[in-house]
């Protein structure tokens, strides 16, 4: 600023120009920037009759069915990776989870604790994502919530959202409904969702022809849940800790044993090349916008065409069956004939070099 | 520490003097630096790259050839595979000292 | 993947199996000394497939492994200083030291790093010139020749805040001392064949005919596996005793020479201690004094850390091939990957941690194999 004579404007105490295109910390204050902020930037993108009474939470009609809840907070980091960001995650994620209980999503909360610092640019186009998303799978967000933290102690931002859903007469999923003989499917490719977020994680770094696959599966679901009914018992999206360790779960939950085939999972080629390159398992890679199914073995078929009958769908494979050995177990068959365990891991999947 | 990949070299240049190059790995590619096997590469060829270096280029014949010899070992004797194998050693090696 | 997946076909697996069997007219104890091959081997079942056949051995292959207990905890003190960023390689975040981890010191506060090349932890040390980079070299010859290159690179570019904590190992020093031993039980190796794409074989040359094993520098494909078991077998069957190459799509007699150029001007050999074996002679690479101002050893003063090894951990005996990790008394009960005793069941090259992911099942159900 190189003012040569001084006047009012250069008394004023000066906002520095970069801290107007990112979040402060009086966003979160309740006051009149907390108000700007979700008038100009929140309810344009989420306008629904129930949000925009803007009360302190939502009211909305019962109907006397049994109604189901999840909950899911995303710390992604990056924010922004191929084929979305934290927003497309926040949305999906929550609806996936209610619609793996075979219930149908009807509304959504969101709650939201951003970093001070964070480039506005960057919350409109999570916000963006997040309205198109609800907004294809026609469930209105209709309350929520935003605070703002210190600079370093939120990692960009970090979002909440809670589901509410329908659960659908006589259609109950569960982990323990798995039946020795039962089918295991899967609806698509797997390891795109993790492989894409490595990519763009400092220290890694590769270029790679996947993106995420994040996703609202729910039409799948519906699908399913209409061609096959009570045979569909058991549904899991296999986020963190991919498929192998949903599997797990289900077969420690039901006390049975699966076994895979490993020639029938559905790797696509620049996953399983960049798996070979940081030396990962695919089958421990998470995935956004998949889902295992376990189904009776006499609705196999009409299930996997259901499934197919959808573009969401239309990748879907056998990958395994439910057996009642090894219980609690689940097991891969190699292309060479031998077998080796799928176990849990005791945390992260570690890029390995070696 | 062994995990070492091929992948197929799509691009060469320079930076700052180290030669670097970005390979081609099934649909994955990474920027590496060909800097041990500079005088042997170029577009096209196919490297084992082992922690962002490339430590040797494939010898594409001769895999071509070895792999041929085993797929032929179901057909004709073993014999033939083993002769194979013999040439494949010794191109280089020392004369055998007697025991 | 072109030069990977052929080398995976079941149907030419199947085959090499079969003229493993129809070859051997006896077992036969193998070692392979990688811990890629390792993996592969316990992975694919093959030892279990060929079991009467073949006893491989695994042998001492994971530089993880080996890395003694005391060059943990000097890193594990090199994490947690504030003015360092560490990187390290992601096989050493869960490696026990003798109080902690690396995943811990992270949990504390520390700035520890994941890279997937040396580079990486350069490139690093260049954008935050206010801290000191400090990269974990581990490995054997095969990560030597990019450590080389960070290191002289650094060099070049004049970066000062740039340090590396060695602990590389050389491959042939520990098959000799494998084949001294007393109790030796190895009739034949499968030596590393991206060791030896760097390093050539010249070296494993007058290991064959002094101790008369055959030495077969093999891949980490099935097939690449499969092949080299079956000229293993083959030499043995007829009292042979040469180093053959399996591995022509990589390696050549010489090895590649600019690399080991830069690994003899950058690095010395030096005795190292590799822990659950002990100090084995000119085993292990330092920095020369050329390139001291790199040595995180020196820079941070981590000279004096001594660490001893828990007791109840057998990776010794493990590692020597002297036991198999099943029949440790802590496996699988007190030592899991959850709650490592040692370096074997951490790593994912470890034969405990092999074991235990992938070979458990056979106990719980033998018959079901093929």
């Amino acid at each position: 600023m190189t003012a040569t004579r001084p006047h009012a404007d250069g008394m004023a105490c000066p906002l520095p120009h970069a801290a107007l295109d990112r979040v402060q910390l009086g966003h979160g204050s309740g006051g009149k920037m907390s108000a700007a902020l979700l008038r100009e930037r929140f309810l344009p993108r989420f306008a629904n009759e129930v949000l925009l009474r803007l009360g302190d939470g939502a009211v909305v009609p019962a109907t006397g069915e049994e109604l189901a809840v999840s909950t899911d907070s995303f710390v992604v980091h990056p924010l922004e990776f191929p084929g979305g960001n934290i927003g497309h995650l926040a949305v999906h994620g929550t609806l996936n989870d209610i619609a793996m209980m075979g219930a149908e999503p009807r509304y959504l909360a969101a709650g939201f604790i951003l970093e001070e610092g964070l480039p506005l640019d960057v919350l409109d186009r999570v916000l963006d994502a997040m309205a198109g998303a609800a907004r294809l799978a026609g469930v209105p967000l209709i309350t929520g919530d935003t605070k703002v933290v210190e600079r370093g102690k939120a990692d960009g931002m970090f979002i909440n959202t809670t589901g509410v859903g329908v659960v659908q007469d006589g259609f109950r999923p569960d982990p323990r409904g798995a039946r020795p003989g039962d089918c295991v499917l899967v609806t698509g490719p797997i390891g795109r969702h993790g492989i894409a977020v490595m990519a763009v994680r400092e220290g890694l770094a590769f270029e790679v022809e996947v993106e995420s696959d994040t996703a609202a599966v729910y039409p799948l679901v519906r699908l399913l849940r209409s061609r096959a009914g009570p045979g569909v018992h058991t549904l899991r999206d296999p986020t963190r800790g991919g498929v192998a360790s949903a599997l797990n779960e289900i077969a420690a939950a039901a006390g049975v044993g699966i076994v895979l085939d490993e020639s029938r999972l559905p790797i696509p080629e620049p996953v399983a090349a960049a798996c070979e390159m940081l030396g990962l398992d695919p089958l421990y890679v998470a995935n956004e916008g998949i889902f295992v199914a376990i189904v009776a073995a006499d609705v196999a078929q009409a299930a996997v065409a259901a499934l197919r009958s959808h573009p969401l769908g239309a990748g879907t494979v056998t990958i395994g069956s439910v057996v009642n050995t090894h219980p609690g177990m689940v097991v891969l068959q190699t292309g060479l004939g031998g077998s080796r365990i799928v176990d849990m891991l005791p945390g992260d999947q570690l890029p390995r070099i070696c | 520490m062994c995990l070492g990949i091929p992948g197929r070299i799509i691009e060469i240049h320079d930076d700052a003097g180290l030669p670097m190059g970005v390979v081609d790995f099934g649909g994955v590619r990474r920027e590496v630096c060909l800097a041990y096997v500079a005088d042997q590469v170029r577009s096209g060829d196919y490297a084992i790259v082992h922690v962002g270096f490339a430590i040797s280029k494939v010898d594409e014949a001769e895999a071509m050839r070895t792999f041929e010899a085993l797929r032929q070992m179901s057909q004709l004797d073993e014999l033939e595979w083993m002769k194979e194998v013999a040439e494949r050693s010794l191109a280089g090696a020392p004369p055998t000292e007697d025991p | 993947m072109r030069y990977l997946s052929e080398y995976r076909d079941p149907a030419l697996a199947r085959l090499l199996i079969d003229r493993i069997r129809s070859a051997a007219t006896r077992r036969w104890v193998l070692m392979e000394v990688c811990g890629g091959q390792t993996h592969t081997i316990v992975k694919q079942g093959l030892n279990e497939i060929l079991a009467d056949q073949v006893e491989m051995i695994h042998g001492p292959g994971c530089p993880v492994c080996v890395t003694p207990l005391e060059q943990i905890d000097r890193a594990l003190h090199l994490a947690a200083d504030p003015r360092v960023i560490f990187t390290s390689f992601g096989d050493m975040l869960r490696v026990p030291g003798t109080t902690s981890d690396l995943f811990q010191i992270r949990a504390g506060g520390g700035d520890v790093r994941v890279v997937y090349s040396p580079l990486d932890a350069l490139d690093l040390a260049r954008r935050h010139p206010d801290r000191e980079v400090a990269f974990f070299a581990v490995g054997f010859e095969t990560t030597a020749p990019a450590n080389a290159m960070a290191v002289w690179r650094a060099r070049t570019l004049g970066v000062r805040n740039f340090s590396v904590l060695v602990s590389h190992v050389t491959v042939p020093p520990a098959m000799v001392a494998i084949l001294q031993s007393p109790v030796n039980r190895v009739q034949g190796f499968l030596a590393a064949g991206h060791v030896c794409t760097v390093m050539g074989w010249t070296e494993y040359e007058p290991l064959a005919r002094k101790y008369r094993v055959p030495i077969v520098v093999t891949g980490f494909e099935p097939l690449d596996i499969l092949e080299g078991m079956l000229m293993a077998v083959r030499q043995l069957e007829a009292g042979r005793f040469e180093v053959e190459n399996q591995y022509v799509r990589s390696v050549r007699r010489e090895g590649n020479q600019p690399a080991q150029e830069l690994i003899a001007r950058v690095f010395r050999l030096v005795d190292r201690s590799w822990r659950g074996i002990g100090e084995i002679p000119a085993s292990g690479l330092a920095l020369t004094d050329e390139f001291a101002e790199f040595d995180a050893e020196r820079k941070f003063g981590l000279g004096d850390i001594r660490a001893t090894e828990p007791p109840e951990c057998r990776a010794g005996d493990v590692l020597r091939g002297q036991l198999k990790p099943m029949q440790c008394a802590a496996f699988g009960s007190r030592c899991t990957p959850e709650y490592p005793l040692g370096a074997p069941m951490v790593s994912s090259e470890g034969a405990c941690a092999a074991y235990y992911n992938y070979g458990r099942y056979r106990s719980v159900a033998p018959g079901m194999l093929s």
